[in-house]
């Protein structure tokens, strides 16, 4: 186990190393230049040469992905050109609030999800199936960024149910700096503050989750109807157990060995997909972070953020694996 | 377990219980307190690391401001500055009075020329300064006495006050000495301005607070106000009509409508002091031609655009600026810069420039202004019409901009914000070696704009940008097109008047009682 665990962790690092190369190379290849977008229209081209100086850019590439290299080995990941700030600490801000968001819409996702899939799987071709097919690919087919616009315009516009953006509202908490707004005022007892935190967690999670839902359905049915027709569901009813047990706690269990790896995937979209929902919301979460850091074309910010998203994707594979064999017990490491 | 759960989900209910709805309104009557929809974030606690029209009307009212542009009086009006004159004999020397007695906030001490000195020093010398351009004329600042300081420019420039009103932010000196550039921002942000600095949360919301010993705050304006950063139009239109937010920053015309049918809100025009313009770059072919500039300034019908586009959200320029704006003069522009659509002319300008017909790229970029896209889409038949072969490209902001920094767009439509005394606008793109921006190169422009800048009688400096206005009109190296009309949305709860600079003070705002 731990041979296998060094090993994955030595594998990464190519992984990574290759993904800041490409981004480093990507983002100096695009047109435009930080010190135009960022300093004011007045400047001059002596106001803007000396940006690019103090900001290194004047420098050849090889040399500047050195240096960013040379930092990233002690842990520093440079200083924003756009919020004057380390980036390790402007994204250590933000990244809460994209999680807080990406667990949101994922419970949101496996709630509705799982017992919808395993509804339709248990009863093939009922209406109940047909409902649940109409949800999963409602869900996979809408827009995520479509879909939050339209709940703004209704449920905050038209029926004035839930705020239309943002992720508190001032003066109800303070002083939370850890950046998980909900979680902290939970374990603080602030009530009046996770009631707004949730308020305003609703529309961007249900935005972002609901095409994981659809995924997860879908995939949910497939894998119960498929495990339904095994032996051991057959000794199972032979044994006399009711119906619910067996489809909750037998078929259940084995159907989930393929729905974790959709999540553990879906996860990763998740965190992606929260770039365009965190715009539509104005959610201060990474996602819109390196939005305005393309815009700006801030190139230690926007290195920073993707280097930041790459080992997320890496960690959440990681833990799918080891869910795996807590699942199915079958599932060995090394082997 | 199951206790824990049970407990949580009783708090849960209970809380939302004691919300006492599910609806989500806040009213600005019942806590003073004005939330106001805007674009743009401030990127940082240093109150000199951005460049930004919101980012210099907060700092401003938390720290202050030498002056302002006074839009009612159409002349500049001081704010710590109490009055300013340049030295009769040496135009490089301006000497700034102070007002007496200002207090800080927090802890009383008092306002001082030394202030004025280290803020200028500050912005050249921090390594996060995005504001050098703001101090560019200056060569030196010196404090004469506790309330005097001296400014001595690099040469005559009778444009200064455009450089440092609403502009220069005064920051303290003695905090800065004592706490750091780092601290002060963020532990001490006191200032002399009529509101503190509450909270921020980069891109969420900056929240100040009226400080209500300040001579400038009345009881009327509001308690706090809350900046919140909404992007999208859609959401701001949404929070102004949930009554989320009492002010919605920059409404599209196509929104409009929706703010009109609101009952508890009204659509505010206002007129901007951004000019919209064509550039044809006479470094390229065939824009050095005189004739065909000039051809398509007349072939464009203005007009028509503003009225069926832009939803007559916009006024036409007739010549580079408009009223309100520094050195305009109704008479003069009518006799002698009104540009008519004239589509016969254009097409014997187009003859006589002896353009062959190669094709004419025009660049615009897209979403960047009002209908910047549907405009262009509109010109590009105009310049058909007159035997123009244009046709339209869109590239993102960021590729257009840089090309355009570095005089690689041969023709193209953009904007120029915050232009209150033109001088420095015009001087950038119209002056030779003012910047690549359009590359022109002409006598009588230069010497118009040279003129202007070391003429200093306000009547006589009024008649020579006039001048320059004229030269530029002749040579053509651009067609000024328009002032978009900013629309705001207003909760009728408060009165609010946007000014056309397009920042917001939050002692211009009223909450009814």
């Amino acid at each position: 186990m731990p041979r296998y665990l060094l090993g994955r962790i030595i594998a990464t690092i190519p992984v990574v190393v290759l993904i800041t190369v490409l981004v480093f190379l990507l983002i100096h290849a695009a047109p435009g230049d930080p010190a135009d977008l960022l300093l004011s229209e007045e400047a001059s081209a002596a106001d803007i040469a000396e940006a690019r100086h103090r900001w290194g850019l004047d420098q050849p590439i090889y040399i500047q992905y050195g240096r960013f290299l040379a930092n990233m080995a002690s842990g520093d990941m440079g200083i924003s050109f756009r919020y004057a700030d380390p980036v390790i600490s402007l994204i250590g801000e933000r990244l809460p609030a994209t999680i807080e968001l990406a667990i949101a819409s994922m419970l949101i996702a496996l709630i509705v999800g799982i017992p919808l899939g395993v509804w339709a799987g248990a009863k093939p071709n009922s209406w109940a199936d047909n409902l649940g097919s109409v949800v999963g690919f409602f869900g996979i087919s809408m827009p995520s960024f479509w879909l939050g616009i339209m709940l703004i315009l209704i449920v905050s516009g038209y029926f004035n149910w839930l705020p239309s953006s943002g992720r508190s509202t001032y003066g109800v908490a303070t002083g939370y700096d850890t950046g998980f707004y909900i979680v902290q005022s939970l374990l603080s007892g602030n009530m009046k503050a996770v009631w707004d935190g949730i308020k305003h967690i609703i529309m961007p999670a249900v935005a972002l989750g609901t095409a994981m839902m659809g995924l997860i359905m879908r995939v949910t049915r497939s894998s119960v109807l498929e495990i339904m027709s095994e032996d051991f569901v057959r000794t199972a009813r032979a044994k006399g157990l009711g119906e619910n047990r067996v489809l909750w706690r037998h078929v259940l269990r084995n159907a989930l060995v393929p729905v974790i790896t959709v999540v553990g995937l879906e996860l990763g979209t998740l965190l992606s997909g929260s770039i365009i929902i965190e715009t539509v919301f104005a959610w201060p979460g990474s996602g819109s972070l390196l939005i305005s850091a393309i815009q700006s074309r801030d190139y230690p910010l926007i290195t920073g953020t993707v280097l930041t998203y790459t080992i997320a994707f890496v960690v959440i594979n990681f833990a799918i694996d080891f869910l795996y064999a807590l699942i199915d017990p079958r599932i060995r490491f090394g082997k | 377990m199951k206790r824990a759960t049970r407990r949580l989900a009783l708090l849960l209910m209970g809380s939302i219980a004691g919300s006492g709805t599910f609806g989500f309104t806040k009213t600005a009557e019942a806590s003073g307190q004005v939330a106001i929809g805007v674009t743009e974030t401030i990127a940082s606690y240093n109150p000199y690391a951005d460049s930004i029209s919101m980012g210099y009307a907060i700092w401003c009212q938390v720290y202050g401001c030498l002056g302002f542009f006074d839009y009612n009086k159409g002349d500049y009006a001081g704010m710590l500055a109490e009055r300013w004159e340049v030295d009769k004999a040496d135009k490089n020397i301006w000497t700034f009075h102070l007002k007496r007695g200002v207090k800080r906030q927090n802890d009383g001490k008092e306002f001082t020329a030394e202030d004025v000195v280290h803020s200028i020093n500050r912005i050249n010398t921090d390594p996060q300064s995005k504001q050098k351009q703001n101090i560019s004329p200056i060569k030196e600042a010196v404090a004469l006495d506790k309330h005097t300081v001296k400014i001595v420019t690099k040469e005559p420039t009778a444009s200064l006050l455009e450089f440092l009103f609403d502009r220069l932010i005064i920051s303290a000196k003695d905090l800065y000495d004592t706490h750091g550039a780092r601290d002060v921002d963020r532990k001490y942000p006191w200032g002399w301005g009529p509101y503190k600095l509450k909270e921020i949360v980069i891109g969420q919301r900056i929240v100040l607070e009226k400080d209500a010993t300040h001579p400038d705050a009345k009881p009327q304006n509001p308690d706090t106000l809350i900046f919140n950063i909404m992007r999208e139009p859609e959401q701001r239109v949404t929070a102004l009509l949930n009554n989320e937010i009492q002010i919605a920053q920059f409404i599209p015309p196509h929104l409009g409508e929706r703010v009109k049918g609101g009952s508890n809100v009204a659509l505010v025009p206002a007129s901007s002091v951004e000019i919209m313009f064509l550039a044809m770059s006479p470094k390229y072919k065939p824009w050095d031609n005189t004739k065909l500039r000039q051809a398509v300034c007349h072939a464009i019908d203005r007009d028509l655009i503003i009225t069926n586009v832009l939803k007559s959200q916009a006024d036409r320029l007739d010549g580079p600026i408009g009223p309100g704006q520094y050195g305009y003069d109704a008479e003069y522009t009518k006799k002698n810069l009104t540009v008519t659509y004239d589509p016969a002319k254009a097409r014997e300008l187009v003859k006589a420039s002896g353009y062959n017909g190669e094709p004419i790229y025009l660049d615009t970029p897209v979403g960047r202004y009002i209908n910047d896209k549907e405009v262009t889409e509109a010109m590009i038949p105009m310049l058909n019409a007159v035997g123009i072969n244009a046709r339209l490209r869109t590239p993102e902001w960021a590729t257009l901009w840089a090309d355009v920094q570095r005089g690689k767009t041969p023709f193209y439509y953009m904007g120029r914000g915050s232009v209150v005394d033109p001088s420095v606008a015009l001087s950038q793109y119209f002056e030779t070696g003012g910047s690549p921006r359009i590359g022109i190169s002409d006598p009588q422009i230069d010497k118009a704009l040279a003129t202007e800048r070391v003429t200093f009688d306000p009547a006589e400096r009024k008649k020579a940008l006039n001048l320059a206005f004229k030269a530029i009109e002749d040579a053509a190296p651009a067609c000024f097109m328009w002032r978009h009309h900013m629309l705001y949305g207003r909760s009728k709860s408060i009165e609010y008047k946007p000014n056309p600079g397009g920042r917001i003070f939050g002692t211009e705002i009223v909450v009814k009682q």
